[in-house]
């Protein structure tokens, strides 16, 4: 019982040992994988899937989720691509493009968290406008012809292989994962979504928290759609498209429970990096990439169930223990004997 | 147990003193509520002062929680004022509740299950943490309660639940504390440190609302007490001018003798030489142990408890919804041990569930469906749905039962409590079972509704239906019930026959008491 | 103004959401016959409904998987499981054209009684599962490409004319005969949903699955089956899509999760479960098909635009819903009510 929840407790931890272990094992199949670049590649490859899905984290908190992020991302990347080519100031560019993430985000928010629609049936609607929206604003066309200097910058190494993208996100996960897990407020994102009701009555701002979470999502969407540009060098209409699935796979990866109030950014970062590293991974075990998608989907399957089975197993059984308790051991009328003690 | 020295302040319209002291610490003053067609607060005004340990009691669906959560602002009222220091406040939401030094413990904790006791406890401040969980272990010492502040909330009992409600209240020098029924879930042991902790709060000058359907506790904690009934308070004063028949009188709608009067000439005489429809032999499961129980051909067996004293569970145990631990369930002599619902059903047991609303009631569904839903399994047609046959079986109890329903096609989430109840009932029997087990079937139904149900039990016990009844109120038992028993910690711990069926004796045996009554 | 709506819906329900559909599509033949004449002509429309002939029969089953309060985000990824494996079968495998369509069948329907049980049996959520599922079975159709000796992306054609017959037979010279296996497949879903005990199960699993075991009813078979049968139609519609494209292909159906959300959500079903309408699915997939056809059409809006008319429409429909307290807010406020509290601990099922 006690292990059991001791793992469920560190699930972040835990997800890392796996990736540790997926890359000693394909370092065992294959020793030439197990070079400093490759790995670095592995995370450096990450960075676009750790930014959505640390935004996603923040919605999966709150009990919600945002599907609208893949079109926010490709909108957000063609917009900054296109400011760009012609010429406008990367600032500007890039301050519009956060602009577009935080309005996305407050839409979301509002129809959501204010008119209490289905998240994720809202945000399918959300996705499928911001989609047509690209179109419209792209008239079908890829955007190229980016500057040289920013898509060069995305190969830009800060320590040893990593790029200053990656270290600089990963740091900026770590800053968040402290004010998450220290700070007063921080705790809110994950107590709203672990009792909406209960936070309500502590007096805890359960709409602002929500309006919040999406906000941020549709930001960090924002960002990585800025990075996917300057990564890729050019944005097609269907880019972005599926990252939304993608960024929830990482989080049930990294350990975010879709129920709201459990896991850790750092863990959903993880889970990115799982992510992004399967298809890699795969070339280096001989397989080809066409697996990426049938293994993400079993992975995924296997965590979920695993988790639930897991947390319906200590229910019962916490349960079970409570009610045993009540009972009193012999016939004798004796209330003091029995406490209604605490499942063990 | 105080004796009335002086007649007792019955009143149908009570005018609470008009507040001279300036001491009051908050005042409730003509509060109306309604939901939809269902007029639970008819005009409310209360006073609590420092010290005060104001029992706030009533029936379920007196209005109780619902005035609460008014005064907690997760309620607007239709009309009426909240003063609080004798100050107008709107309490539009929670916030302004606490910010104004109010604190309700809910009946059921409402923590975060994956967060820690110490940020369950210290969320939603803004001091240092430190100074906070310094705080908090003073705030422990102080009433002598020690929980680990790094364990789980959601591996805590439901009374450790409750400690750490009451410890959010503390941390928040609230001067308004409000207790729902803290001891619903507890063991006595449990409940005498929690009365130590009010004793505790009340000489630190802390006013607390103390909400219970527990008679006996208003005489062990309570300074005063309020009756609510049907959404008006019938009677208010201090404890000490009261006795506990007072409180029953007011807690009792007016014509309650005449119900009784009615229900007890109705009994009947069972042929106990028969072979009992329900046989129960030394049945185990979780939350009950060794059962032993009969029940004969158009008997009505009344099981009397507290809450948590495992009726509950034993009667879903033989419905099919948890595993056998032990024992026996023999129907009409026929092994139904361990079956699925679905089974149990086919072989004429039904249930009516404790919570109609989580359990019972398919709210956005209409009548018929509701009526004829546990008809599914074994009737209605072999693929395509009878339609005919389940709107007659549905207008069968409609008419029957008096339901007052605008057609089979109404849906049943905007029925009153009482019409509900009659729908969940009668779908229990549209199954043509030999056996009914009724959990709490009056639970949270005004008095009128209450009357109906008994009168349609009454009808059906006719038709040789024999009925297990799980009540926590005693009086529908000694009303209802040819013979009764009680549970205990999940045994049964007494059987009571004719004259022996009384409130005193049914209560006492609850507690876990034989013989007087016990006080505290 | 919300009270109105609510009461509406809560007196005249779904017949009147019905005429509302109709009136919309009424509309929408007037607006689009008047603006170009050609949007009238049956050839045309007829080929409107079959480009858009999986959302059509996914969302019919679909509908009964939300009835239960559930999600199928897979189903369209099984449309092309299931063309690549008849595909592969037959050309590679040398499987006789029928007996490939049988394999896929088998294959397709195995695959959502996996995506069942684990959403049933083991109380996962459905959204995570057909998540997993839309990942997973797009990863098998891959995988199954690759043991053609086709390239992929040119697709496998070739299908003999008794298979091509399915999807290219015109009843009459007139009307396709996917039209008639449509009908065929909305009478039998209307006649599950609507007239069976089945389809009475369903209905109160959704609304309250809880009440639901209490009344007798498997619930977790209930909601399992509703996996199957969506995945069956996902095979029947990727069988008539390969006939008529005459191609098998793994990513057919492509991303077909927000139409035939919006036609299920469009056509009246609560997306909390406990309420909905094959004829109201029916009715709204044709109006989002005859959008997607007639703004092109008509107005010369470019084909790739139309996701934003169609996400509107299904945004709107839902914030509508929810503002009308139909479902949204609406359980929220009522679990505050009270006489709900029980402090006893919840009954578990076996």
């Amino acid at each position: 019982m006690q292990i059991v929840k001791k793992l469920l407790h560190a699930r972040g931890l835990t997800s890392l040992l796996f990736l540790i272990a997926l890359f000693v094992i394909v370092g065992i199949i294959n020793p030439s994988f197990l070079s400093p670049s490759n790995i670095a590649a592995c995370f450096n490859t990450s960075v676009v899937y750790t930014l959505v899905a640390v935004g996603m984290a923040f919605t999966l908190f709150t009990g919600n989720l945002d599907v609208s992020i893949g079109s926010n991302l490709g909108l957000v990347a063609a917009v900054v691509g296109s400011m760009l080519r012609d010429g406008q100031p990367l600032m500007l560019a890039v301050l519009v493009g956060l602009l577009i993430g935080a309005v996305i985000g407050l839409v979301n928010a509002w129809g959501v968290a204010v008119m209490g629609a289905p998240a994720l049936i809202f945000t399918l609607g959300v996705n499928g406008i911001l989609r047509g929206i690209m179109y419209v604003y792209t008239n079908g066309a890829w955007v190229e012809n980016l500057p040289k200097e920013f898509k060069d910058f995305s190969s830009v190494t800060a320590v040893g292989d990593l790029t200053v993208y990656y270290c600089v996100t990963i740091l900026a996960v770590v800053g968040i994962h402290f004010l998450l897990t220290r700070t007063r407020r921080g705790r809110y994102f994950q107590a709203v979504g672990d009792n909406d009701q209960g936070a309500t009555l502590v007096g805890l701002p359960t709409l602002q928290t929500k309006v919040l979470a999406y906000v941020i999502c549709g930001v960090m969407a924002a960002i990585a759609g800025i990075i996917f540009a300057s990564r890729i060098g050019f944005v097609t209409p269907q880019s972005g498209d599926g990252y939304e699935m993608k960024a929830i796979a990482a989080c049930v990866l990294g350990g975010v429970s879709l129920l709201g109030g459990v896991g850790t950014v750092l863990g959903s970062a993880i889970g990115a990096v799982i992510m992004a590293s399967i298809s890699y991974l795969l070339v280096f075990m001989g397989f080809s990439s066409n697996y990426d998608n049938a293994i993400t989907g079993v992975i995924l399957i296997v965590i979920v169930v695993a988790d639930a089975l897991i947390q319906h197993r200590s229910m019962v059984k916490n349960r079970r223990a409570r009610l045993m308790a009540r009972v009193s051991q012999d016939d004798a009328a004796d209330a003091g004997a029995e406490k209604g003690g605490d499942a063990k | 147990m105080p004796m009335a020295n002086e007649p007792s302040k019955i009143a149908q319209e009570a005018q609470p003193q008009v507040s001279k002291k300036k001491d009051v610490l908050l005042s409730v003053r003509d509060i109306h509520k309604s939901f939809g067609t269902n007029h639970v607060l008819k005009g409310i005004s209360l006073d609590l002062r420092p010290g005060e340990v104001l029992a706030l009691i009533g029936g379920n669906g007196a209005g109780k929680s619902t005035l609460m959560k008014i005064v907690m602002g997760i309620y607007g009222p239709d009309s009426g004022e909240v003063y609080i220091d004798n100050e107008k406040v709107d309490v539009s939401n929670p916030k302004v509740a606490l910010e104004h030094s109010i604190y309700m413990v809910p009946q059921e904790p409402m923590l975060f299950p994956n967060m820690t006791v110490r940020e369950n406890v210290t969320i939603g401040f803004n001091a240092r943490q430190a100074d906070l969980d310094r705080e908090l272990m003073e705030v422990m010492d102080q009433i002598g309660w020690h929980l680990d502040p790094d364990r789980k909330a959601s591996t805590l009992s439901i009374a450790e639940q409750g400690m750490v409600e009451i410890l959010r209240g503390m941390m928040r020098h609230s001067e308004v504390l409000i207790l729902d029924e803290p001891t619903s879930a507890l063991t006595f042991d449990e409940v005498n440190a929690l009365f130590r902790v009010i004793e505790g709060l009340r000489e630190k000058n802390i006013g607390i609302i103390y909400i219970t359907h527990r008679l006996a506790e208003v005489f062990q904690i309570a300074t005063s007490v309020s009756i609510l009934r049907d959404g008006i308070v019938t009677m208010q004063g201090s404890t000490k001018d009261f006795t506990r028949e007072d409180l029953v009188k007011g807690l009792l709608p007016p014509n309650a003798g005449s119900v009784k009067e009615a229900a007890a000439a109705q009994k009947r005489e069972i042929d106990y030489t028969a072979k009992p429809v329900l046989e129960l032999q030394n049945f185990s499961g979780y939350g009950f142990a060794d059962v032993n129980l009969k029940v004969y051909p158009g008997e009505i067996v009344g099981l009397a408890g507290v809450i948590g004293a495992g009726r509950t569970e034993m009667a879903t145990t033989i419905f099919g919804r948890d595993k056998v631990l032990g024992g026996k369930v023999l129907l009409d002599g026929k092994d139904i041990t361990g079956l699925s619902t679905t089974a149990v059903i086919g072989e004429g047991v039904n249930y009516v569930p404790e919570d109609r609303f989580r359990d019972g009631l398919f709210r956005i569904r209409d009548v018929e469906e509701n009526t004829t839903s546990a008809l599914l399994a074994h009737g209605l047609g072999k693929f395509i749905l009878g339609r005919k046959e389940a709107e007659r079986v549905s207008q069968h109890y409609v008419d029957n039962f008096r339901t007052k329903v605008t057609g089979l096609t109404q849906e049943v989430g905007g029925l009153s409590g009482g019409n509900q109840q009659k729908i969940v009932i009668g779908r229990a029997f549209a199954t043509n079972p030999r056996l009914v087990i009724l959990d709490e079937p009056t639970r949270g139904i005004d008095a009128a509704a209450r009357g109906d149900v008994y009168a349609v039990l009454q009808q059906l016990r006719e038709t040789g239906v024999s009925i297990l009844l799980i009540s926590s109120d005693m009086e529908e038992v000694v009303e209802l019930a040819d013979r009764a028993l009680t549970m205990f910690q999940g045994r049964i711990n007494g059987e009571f026959v004719g004259d022996q069926i009384t409130q005193d004796n049914l209560m006492s045996a609850s507690f876990g008491v034989t013989g007087e009554a016990r006080s505290a | 103004m919300i009270e109105k709506i609510k009461g509406f819906y809560a007196t005249h329900g779904q017949a009147s959401w019905n005429t509302i559909l109709i009136a919309l599509l009424v509309l929408e033949f007037v607006v689009f016959g008047m603006a170009n004449d050609r949007f009238l002509r049956p050839a045309l429309l007829f080929t409107s409904i079959n480009d858009n002939l999986p959302t059509f029969m996914l969302s019919l089953f679909v509908t009964l998987i939300m009835v239960t309060g559930g999600i199928d985000i897979q189903v369209s990824s099984l449309v092309g499981l299931t063309s690549i494996t008849i595909g592969v079968a037959w050309q590679d495998f040398g499987l006789p054209i029928w007996g490939a369509v049988g394999l896929a069948f088998v294959l397709v329907t195995l695959c959502g009684a996996l995506s069942g049980f684990l959403i049933a049996y083991c109380r996962v959520q459905a959204m995570v599962v057909t998540l997993g599922g839309s990942f997973l079975f797009s990863g098998m159709a891959l995988l199954v490409s690759t043991l053609s000796k086709t390239e992929s992306y040119l697709g496998i054609s070739g299908f003999p004319e008794d298979f091509r017959f399915v999807g290219t037979y015109d009843v009459g010279g007139v009307i396709p005969i996917q039209i008639f296996i449509y009908a065929l497949m909305l009478v039998v879903a209307f006649i599950l949903l609507h007239k069976t005990k089945y389809g009475r199960k369903i209905f109160l699993t959704g609304v309250n699955q809880s009440a639901a075991e209490y009344s007798g009813i498997n619930t977790r078979r209930v909601i399992m089956s509703t996996y199957i049968l969506s995945a069956i139609a996902a095979a029947i519609a990727g069988t008539v899509t390969t006939a008529y494209l005459g191609t098998s292909r793994s990513d057919l159906g492509g991303d077909l999760t927000m139409d035939i959300i919006t036609a299920v959500v469009l056509g009246g079903t609560l997306s909390t479960g406990g309420k909905g309408s094959i004829v109201g699915t029916a009715l709204a997939s044709f109006l989002i098909a005859f959008l997607r056809f007639g703004l092109p059409l008509c107005f010369k809006i470019s084909t790739q635009y139309l996701d934003i008319p169609v996400g509107i429409l299904l945004v709107a429909v839902i914030v509508g819903r929810s503002a009308a307290g139909v479902g949204g807010f609406g359980p929220w406020l009522r679990s505050l009510l009270p006489g709900k509290g029980s402090d006893k601990a919840r009954s578990v099922s076996k």
